[in-house]
């Protein structure tokens, strides 16, 4: 036995040795038998010392202890699966509810701009084009004079052609369905149930409408 | 130097799931586990399987173990609330041991011998380290004899046996190292198979 080695399991014995020295020894003496049981009789030596009355210095204390962990799961591993658990557990929903939340909104958004799909009509068809503002705003064509006011009309809503989500979008929706609120996810499923499975592939989404409208500030 | 350093690098190791760094533990507190229990036990037994369920406890409790405190301090905490639990589980037992309440002192005695009945052998092998390790630190130079007394009697550090005994602190290492050296020699001499069961761990 190295007695550099024998001196430092002495001094760590007694808690003198530097930290550093301790975990490389302790690794050591996790492992070494032969510095384990001189381990144990530094202890024998403390206890006879201090004339501990009533201890028996050959209980098998440690070996029992030692059999019962044996059937004890290492506490590296438990400890590491429930606070793996847990970090999951913590933003899980969070996740999954900004998910559906997301689907949510982004078909919402994305229906109020199309025709009634599936007899649920968005709010903004239901309500009549001539029934729009009763003073519009004034309208100048594009190069007119009076750069004040500038748009691009938009298209009449009579000539838009029905339009169903894309394929992608579609995918996303009934893969991610079970996040998504249950009208919501009615709504896409059942429009893309009456759709037309020809035009569902080839729509183009509809031109933007640009609309740049300068108000006088007077 | 760190206090308690020895036993972090320990407890960290089991942590890990080092089993064996566990073992280092348990014989190295052991002894005063049991002397701990012993205040609520009389019966040496008894105490042992008291310190032994605390150990495992401990075990159990260890990935909560924050190292705030001291090892030992908390270990002796888990060991005093087992203790208390098991006196008071025992009371409430409807088997009694204590079969004359007007001597339950002499019961408890009666209860233990029986129980060590079970392992003569141990008792005559305590006795026997007991002379061995007597007999080697009366053998031991004054300096050495003194450095290890003041460390294990007195529980002092190195730096305050060194204060008393006037000298280097790296002295007082090597003092208390060669003393348990000379010791450790007497005991494999007399017990070749080691002592008790602590050979076989590892």
């Amino acid at each position: 036995m190295n007695e550099e080695l024998d001196s430092q399991l002495s001094a760590m014995f007694d808690d003198e040795l530097l930290p550093q020295e301790c975990e490389l020894l302790a690794r050591r003496l996790s492992r070494d038998g032969e510095l384990k049981a001189r381990w144990g009789r530094y202890a024998v030596m403390g206890a006879v010392i201090r004339a501990e009355r009533g201890v028996r210095l050959n209980a098998p204390l440690a070996h029992r202890v030692s059999a019962v962990l044996l059937a004890e799961p290492e506490l590296g591993v438990t400890a590491a699966v429930p606070a793996r658990r847990a970090g999951v557990r913590w933003w899980q929903p969070l996740a999954g509810g900004a998910l559906a939340a997301g689907v949510a909104a982004a078909s919402l958004l994305w229906l109020r701009g199309q025709v009634p799909l599936g007899g649920v009509a968005p709010l903004s068809a239901a309500v009549p084009r001539q029934a729009a503002p009763a003073q519009p705003l004034p309208v100048v064509a594009p190069g007119a004079a009076d750069s004040r006011y500038s748009y691009v009309t938009p298209r009449p809503a009579v000539a838009r052609a029905p339009v169903v989500p894309s394929t992608e979008l579609a995918n996303y929706v009934v893969a991610h369905s079970m996040f998504s609120t249950p009208v919501a996810r009615r709504n896409l499923l059942s429009a893309f149930m009456t759709s037309d499975p020809a035009a569902a592939g080839t729509e183009d989404p509809p031109d933007d409408a640009k609309l740049d409208v300068k108000v006088d500030a007077q | 130097m760190s206090a308690d350093a020895s036993d972090l690098s320990l407890v960290r190791r089991v942590q890990r799931g080092d089993k064996g760094a566990f073992d280092a533990l348990v014989l190295k507190y052991q002894h005063k586990l049991v002397k701990l229990v012993m205040r609520y036990v009389r019966n040496p037994a008894e105490a042992e399987d008291i310190a032994q369920e605390a150990f495992i406890k401990a075990y159990r409790a260890l990935p909560q173990f924050r190292g705030d405190s001291a090892f030992y301090t908390w270990l002796y905490r888990i060991a005093i609330n087992t203790a208390k639990n098991a006196v008071v589980s025992r009371d409430r037992s409807p088997i009694e041991y204590d079969l004359d309440r007007n001597n339950s002192e002499e019961s408890y005695d009666m209860q233990g011998r029986m129980k060590d009945a079970e392992t003569p052998e141990g008792l005559v092998l305590t006795d026997e380290i007991r002379t061995t390790v007597n007999a080697a630190i009366d053998a031991l130079p004054e300096d050495l004899r003194t450095a290890i007394v003041l460390r294990e009697l007195e529980g002092l550090s190195y730096e305050e046996i060194a204060a008393a005994m006037d000298c280097p602190v790296g002295t007082v290492r090597s003092r208390i190292f060669r003393a348990r050296e000379a010791i450790d020699h007497r005991l494999r001499e007399v017990f070749e198979g080691g002592l008790g069961r602590a050979e076989e761990l590892g």
